[in-house]
C-alpha cells in the first residue's frame, strides 16, 4: 500500500488497532474470570498486565514505518488548535515575519537585479565593461581614434563597439520630421552583445563604410508606437537626418542597449570624429572581455596604451585617463556594491530581529505549555516528536509569513521599480524563480532559528523532568531570563544601529536638496524645457532668433515681469570646458577648466543675483560686438584673488583655433551650478546668449506674479504660436526642479537618494519590532509574575514601587544595548562615510536622536505592561494558588 | 519506551511468532498464550513488544492479516504467514540453530577449561 492510501486509510487503521487491543485487553479480563476472580479484580489486574495502551499504540504506529507521517499530521493539527487558541500571538507573529521577509526579499531582488543580473536579453554580461575616458578637468567621454587604437591592440577584449548618441530628426514620408533618440555605433555591437534583431538583419560593417547607404535599427518600443508592429518594416524608406536611410531590421522587446532610445544606426565617420581629443558626441566604449581576462588586465592594459598615445600626441591626449565600469559600477556607482551591500545587510538585520521577537513570544509560548510538554514526556512521546513539534510550529509561521512576504515582495519590487524607472538605467526587475528559491531559504531559515531555543528549553526539561516542579506554573529559571533579556539587547542594538544608519543617510540627503543655491525665492520663478527640432535650428543665429521672438511673446503675457533663456538651470549641471585667461598661458594639467553657460540678458536679475560688481549682459552683447564674458564671485577668487577681474581676458580652448578672447564685464553672486551634490559653488563663465547661443535644448525663466497653474496654458499658447514644432516640457517652479532630479545625479548619488528614501522604512520597521518584541517580554514577565506582584502589594508595596521594579526590570536591557547599539553604529556609519554629504558618520544630531527615539518609544513598550502590574489585585493574584 | 520486556534476545520474538503463526491463522492474544504454554511459562510476551512486532513483521510483509470471527464469534485480526515469511522462518531457524550450536560449544568448552 502506498504511504497516501495509508493515509488515507489512517482512521480505519487507528479503529483496528484500538480493536485489536481491545481485544488482547477482553481475553486477559476472560482469562482472570476463569481462574476465579471477581469482574472488577479481573478488570484491574488486566489493566496491570497490559501496561500503557497509548505506548503500545504509538509503537505500533513507529512499527508501521507510517509515524513521521501520522505524526506531521496529528502535530499539524495540534498546531493549528494551539494556534487558534493564541490567535493574537500568531497574528502578530505572521505579520513580524511577513513583513521582515517581504522587506529582505525586495532588497534582495533590487540588489541582485543592480548588482549581478547585468542587462536583459544581453549574453554573458560579467564579461561586459563600459569605457570612459576623462580629462582631469572632468571633461569626458572617449575620442574615436583612442578607441580604434584599443579595440586594434588590446588583448584583454574580445571585441569593443564604440556609441555615441544624438537626437536626429526622422520622418517617413513628407510630413514635419520629429526628433527620435538615436545611437550611432559600431556595426559589431549587436554581435558583441548576442542579441539578434527579432526581424529584418543586424548590422554588418559595410554599414558603417564611408558613403555606405544609411541603415537603422528599431527599438522595438518605437517599432510598437510609431508603426504598429507593421511585419513589413524592414526595407521601409524613411529619412533621417534629411539623408535617405532605410530600416533594416527590429531588435527584442526589453532590449535597451546602452539606454533606452528609439533606434541605432551606425556610427559616421566624419572627420569630426577622426579628430584626437575628447570632442563632444563621444558617449562611451562596450568591451567584451576574453575568457579569464579580467577588469584589472583590462584596465592595466588600455592605461598603457593611453600612455603611449599621450606620447604620441601629447596635445589632444595629455593627462586623459581612462575608467572602466562594470555594468553595475554603470548604472548605480563605484560604490553600488557597497550601497547595496549594506541595505541588503539592513535588512538581514530586520530579519534577525524579527525572528528574535519571535523567539521571545514562541519561548514564552513554550513557558506556559511546560506542563503539555512535560505531560506529554511523561506519556512516552519521544523527545524528538517534541522538538519535531516545535519546528513544525515555527515552519507554519513562516510558511505562511513568507507567503504573505512574497505577496509583499511583488508589490514592493514594482513599486520600487516604478519608483525609480529612469530612461537612463536599464535594469531588469523580474522577480525569478531565483529569488522564490531564496525566500523560501530565508523562510526556513527564519523557522529554524527561531526554533532553536525553545527546543533547547524542552530538550533540557526533559533531562529534568518538569513534571516533578511546580506543576502549578512553572516559572522561568534564570537562564530563561537571561536568554529573553539577552534578546531584547541584541534587538535594541540593532534597532539603534539601523536608525542611526538611516539617520545619516536622510541628513545627508536633506544636505543636498535644501543646500542654498543662491537664487532668491525659487518658488516665484517659472521654469520651461525647450528642444529645438534639429532641421530648422542646426545654425546658431536659427537658435538666437527662436530666443528673441520667445522672449517677445511671454512677455505678451500680463503678468510676467521678465523673461531669460539659460543653456542649463541652477542647480544644474553647466558645460564643463577648458579655458585660458590672458597673460597666463600653458598652465599645467592642460589648462584650466569652469562651467561655461549661456544666458539671456535679463538672466541675474531674474534669479535675484545681479552683478556686484561691473555691468549686466544687455542688447548691446550681441554676434558682432566686442565679446563680453561675466565671471561668478568663486571663480575671481580662484582665478584672480585680490586683482580686479574687470577688463581681463579669458576664452575657451576646446575648439581648434581656439575663440575669441572675452572681456570681462562684470562679476555676480555664487549661483549653484555644476556640482551634483550642491556643497559648493564652482567656478563659472557665463556668456551672452546672443554672442553664444544655446543649443537645441534649453530653458527659459519667467518670473510672474500668478501660480504656476494659471500661468501654465497662457505660456504653452505663447511657445505654440511661436513655433509650433517646438516641445516644451518640464514646466513647473524652478523650486520643483530643485527637488531631487535624478536624471541629472550621478549614479552614485541618485542610489543614494533611494537608500536615503528607503533606509528610515527599515529604520521603522527595525523600531516597531524592537518595541513589539520588548512589550512581549514585559508583558509575558508580568504575567509570569502575578503571584509575587500580588505578594509583594499584599505585604505593603505601593503600586508605583510595582511599576518602578518592572519598568527597570524593562529598561536595563534597553539601556545596555543602546550603548552596544552605539558602537556599533560607529564602525557601521563608516562605511558610509565616503558616501555622505554634508554630514560626519558621527553626526551628533543622529548619534543623539537614535537613543533618545528608541528609549522613548522602549519605555512606552514597557509602560502598558507595568501599569497592567500596578492594577494587579493582591487578594486576587494569590488566591491563583 | 523502554525496550525487551521479554527477556529475550532481540530478534528472537520475532522468529518466535512466525513459528507460532505457521501452524496456522491466529490472532495477537492467542500468540501470547501460545508462546507461553509452550515454553512452560518461561517467556512471558509483554503486549508492549507483542503488537510493536506483529505490526512490523505485516509492514515487513512476513506476515498477512484478516479480520474474522473467532469460536466465540468474536472479530479479530488473524495473522498468517505469507510465502516470504515462510522462507524467512526457514533461514531465521537455520541462523539461530547454528547460533544455538555455537553458543552451547563455547559454553561447554569454557565449563571444561575452568574446571
Amino acid at each position: 500500500m502506498r504511504w497516501w492510501r495509508r493515509l488515507a486509510k489512517r482512521g480505519e487503521m487507528e479503529r483496528h488497532l484500538d480493536a485489536e487491543l481491545r481485544f488482547h485487553f477482553d481475553g486477559l479480563v476472560a482469562d482472570n474470570l476463569r481462574a476465579g476472580m471477581s469482574e472488577p479484580e479481573a478488570r484491574r489486574s488486566a489493566r496491570l498486565q497490559f501496561g500503557g495502551v497509548e505506548q503500545v499504540k504509538e509503537e505500533c504506529r513507529d512499527a508501521r514505518g507510517l509515524a513521521w507521517l501520522d505524526g506531521i499530521v496529528s502535530d499539524l493539527r495540534f498546531a493549528l488548535r494551539g494556534f487558534r487558541r493564541d490567535w493574537a500571538f500568531t497574528l502578530a507573529s505572521i505579520a513580524m515575519l511577513a513583513l521582515a521577509i517581504g522587506l529582505n526579499v525586495t532588497v534582495f531582488t533590487v540588489m541582485d537585479a543592480i548588482l549581478f543580473r547585468g542587462v536583459p536579453l544581453v549574453k554573458g554580461n560579467d564579461q561586459l565593461l563600459f569605457i570612459q575616458e576623462r580629462y582631469p578637468s572632468g571633461r569626458c567621454c572617449v575620442s574615436y581614434p583612442d578607441f580604434e587604437d584599443w579595440r586594434s591592440q588590446a588583448h584583454a577584449f574580445q571585441s569593443m563597439a564604440f556609441m555615441a548618441d544624438g537626437l536626429v530628426p526622422f520622418r517617413e514620408r513628407q510630413e514635419r520630421p520629429t526628433d527620435v533618440f538615436a545611437f550611432d555605433v559600431s556595426t559589431n555591437l549587436f554581435r558583441l552583445l548576442g542579441v539578434q534583431p527579432m526581424l529584418g538583419r543586424d548590422f554588418v560593417p559595410a554599414d558603417e563604410a564611408p558613403g555606405a547607404p544609411l541603415v537603422a535599427i528599431l527599438n522595438y518600443r518605437f517599432w510598437e508606437s510609431r508603426f504598429g508592429k507593421r511585419a513589413d518594416i524592414a526595407g521601409l524608406a524613411v529619412q533621417i537626418d534629411g539623408a535617405p536611410a532605410t530600416i533594416i531590421g527590429v531588435m527584442p522587446e526589453g532590449l535597451d542597449f546602452p539606454t533606452q532610445g528609439h533606434m541605432w544606426i551606425p556610427i559616421a565617420h566624419t572627420p569630426a570624429l577622426q579628430q584626437r581629443g575628447l570632442t563632444p558626441g563621444g558617449f562611451e566604449v562596450v568591451g567584451r572581455l576574453r575568457d579569464g581576462a579580467s577588469l584589472e588586465d583590462a584596465r592595466t592594459e588600455l592605461v598603457t596604451i593611453n600612455r603611449r598615445l599621450e606620447a604620441e600626441y601629447p596635445v589632444t591626449n595629455r593627462n586623459l585617463f581612462i575608467n572602466l565600469f562594470s555594468y553595475s559600477a554603470q548604472i548605480a556607482g563605484e560604490n553600488a556594491t557597497r550601497i547595496f551591500g549594506s541595505l541588503w545587510a539592513g535588512a538581514c538585520l530586520v530579519l534577525l530581529i524579527a525572528c528574535a521577537n519571535l523567539t521571545n513570544l514562541t519561548l514564552a509560548r513554550t513557558i506556559g505549555r511546560s506542563r503539555e510538554f512535560s505531560t506529554r514526556i511523561a506519556l512516552g512521546a519521544g523527545q524528538w516528536r517534541m522538538v519535531w513539534q516545535i519546528l513544525e510550529e515555527s515552519l507554519m509561521l513562516a510558511g505562511a509569513g513568507g507567503a504573505l512576504g512574497w505577496w509583499i515582495t511583488n508589490w514592493a519590487v514594482r513599486t520600487w521599480a516604478v519608483a525609480t524607472a529612469s530612461p537612463y538605467q536599464v535594469v531588469d526587475y523580474t522577480i525569478n524563480s531565483g529569488i522564490f528559491a531564496y525566500l523560501v531559504a530565508i523562510s526556513i531559515a527564519a523557522a529554524i532559528l527561531v526554533s532553536l531555543p525553545p527546543i533547547g528549553r524542552v530538550v533540557r526539561m526533559e533531562m529534568k523532568g518538569a513534571l516533578k516542579g511546580d506543576a502549578r506554573g512553572v516559572t522561568e529559571g534564570p537562564r530563561g531570563k537571561h536568554l529573553t533579556a539577552a534578546l531584547v539587547v541584541s534587538q535594541t542594538a540593532l534597532a539603534v544601529v539601523l536608525l542611526s544608519g538611516a539617520g545619516v543617510l536622510v541628513r545627508s540627503f536633506v544636505a543636498i536638496v535644501s543646500a542654498d543655491t543662491g537664487v532668491r525665492d525659487p518658488e516665484h520663478i517659472l521654469v520651461g524645457s525647450v528642444r529645438l527640432p534639429s532641421d530648422k535650428y542646426s545654425i546658431p543665429n536659427a537658435r538666437i532668433g527662436y530666443f528673441e521672438r520667445l522672449d517677445a511673446q511671454l512677455r505678451t503675457i500680463p503678468d510676467v515681469e521678465q523673461e531669460a533663456v539659460a543653456s542649463a538651470l541652477p542647480a544644474g549641471l553647466g558645460n564643463l570646458r577648458p579655458f585660458e585667461i590672458e597673460g597666463r598661458p600653458d598652465q599645467q594639467d592642460r589648462g584650466d577648466s569652469a562651467h561655461f553657460l549661456s544666458v539671456g540678458s535679463k538672466y541675474f536679475r531674474l534669479v535675484g543675483a545681479p552683478p556686484i560688481s561691473g555691468r549686466d549682459f544687455d542688447d548691446r552683447d550681441r554676434t558682432g560686438a566686442v565679446p563680453v564674458a561675466i565671471v561668478n564671485e568663486s571663480f575671481t577668487a580662484k582665478f584672480w584673488p585680490g586683482e580686479q577681474p574687470l577688463g581681463k581676458h579669458l576664452r575657451a580652448t576646446d575648439r581648434s583655433p581656439p575663440g575669441e578672447w572675452r572681456t570681462v564685464v562684470g562679476v555676480v553672486p555664487n549661483i549653484m551650478q555644476g556640482d551634483l551634490i550642491r556643497q559648493s559653488f564652482k567656478p563659472l563663465i557665463y556668456l551672452p546668449a546672443r554672442q553664444e547661443p544655446v543649443g537645441r535644448r534649453a530653458y527659459f525663466l519667467l518670473r510672474a506674479s500668478l501660480p504656476r497653474d494659471q500661468l501654465a496654458s497662457a505660456v504653452r499658447a505663447e511657445v505654440q504660436k511661436v513655433d509650433p514644432d517646438v516641445l516644451l516640457t518640464d514646466f513647473g517652479t524652478l523650486k520643483a526642479h530643485f527637488a531631487f532630479d535624478r536624471d541629472s545625479m550621478d549614479a552614485e548619488h541618485s542610489e543614494l537618494a533611494k537608500q536615503a528614501a528607503v533606509s528610515p522604512i527599515f529604520a521603522l520597521i527595525a523600531l516597531l519590532l524592537a518595541a513589539i518584541g520588548l512589550y512581549a517580554v514585559m508583558a509575558h514577565s508580568v504575567s509570569q509574575r502575578t503571584k509575587e506582584v500580588g505578594v509583594r502589594m499584599a505585604t505593603g508595596a505601593a503600586g508605583e514601587d510595582i511599576r518602578r521594579m518592572i519598568l527597570s526590570e524593562g529598561m536595563l536591557p534597553v539601556a545596555i544595548g543602546i550603548i552596544l547599539g552605539l558602537v556599533a553604529s560607529l564602525a557601521v556609519n563608516r562605511i558610509l562615510q565616503s558616501q555622505l554629504v554634508g554630514v560626519s558618520s558621527y553626526d551628533p544630531i543622529t548619534m543623539a536622536g537614535a537613543p533618545v527615539i528608541l528609549f522613548l518609544v522602549a519605555l512606552l513598550a514597557c509602560q502598558i505592561p507595568a501599569r497592567r502590574a500596578t492594577r494587579i489585585n493582591p487578594t486576587e493574584a494569590l488566591r491563583w494558588e | 519506551m523502554t525496550q525487551s520486556k521479554s527477556d529475550l534476545p532481540q530478534g528472537t520474538l520475532d522468529l518466535l511468532i512466525l513459528k507460532v503463526v505457521l501452524l496456522g491463522p491466529i490472532h495477537g492474544y492467542a500468540i501470547a498464550q501460545r508462546i507461553q504454554q509452550i515454553s512452560r511459562d518461561v517467556l512471558q510476551v509483554q503486549q508492549g513488544s507483542l503488537y510493536p512486532a506483529l505490526h512490523r513483521l505485516e509492514n515487513r510483509g512476513l506476515l498477512a492479516a484478516e479480520w474474522r470471527d473467532t469460536e466465540t464469534g468474536r472479530e479479530a485480526k488473524f495473522y498468517h504467514l505469507t510465502a516470504k515469511g515462510q522462507t524467512q522462518l526457514k533461514s531465521e531457524t537455520e541462523n539461530w540453530k547454528q547460533l544455538a550450536k555455537a553458543v552451547r560449544l563455547i559454553l561447554e568448552s569454557s565449563e571444561a577449561d575452568s574446571l
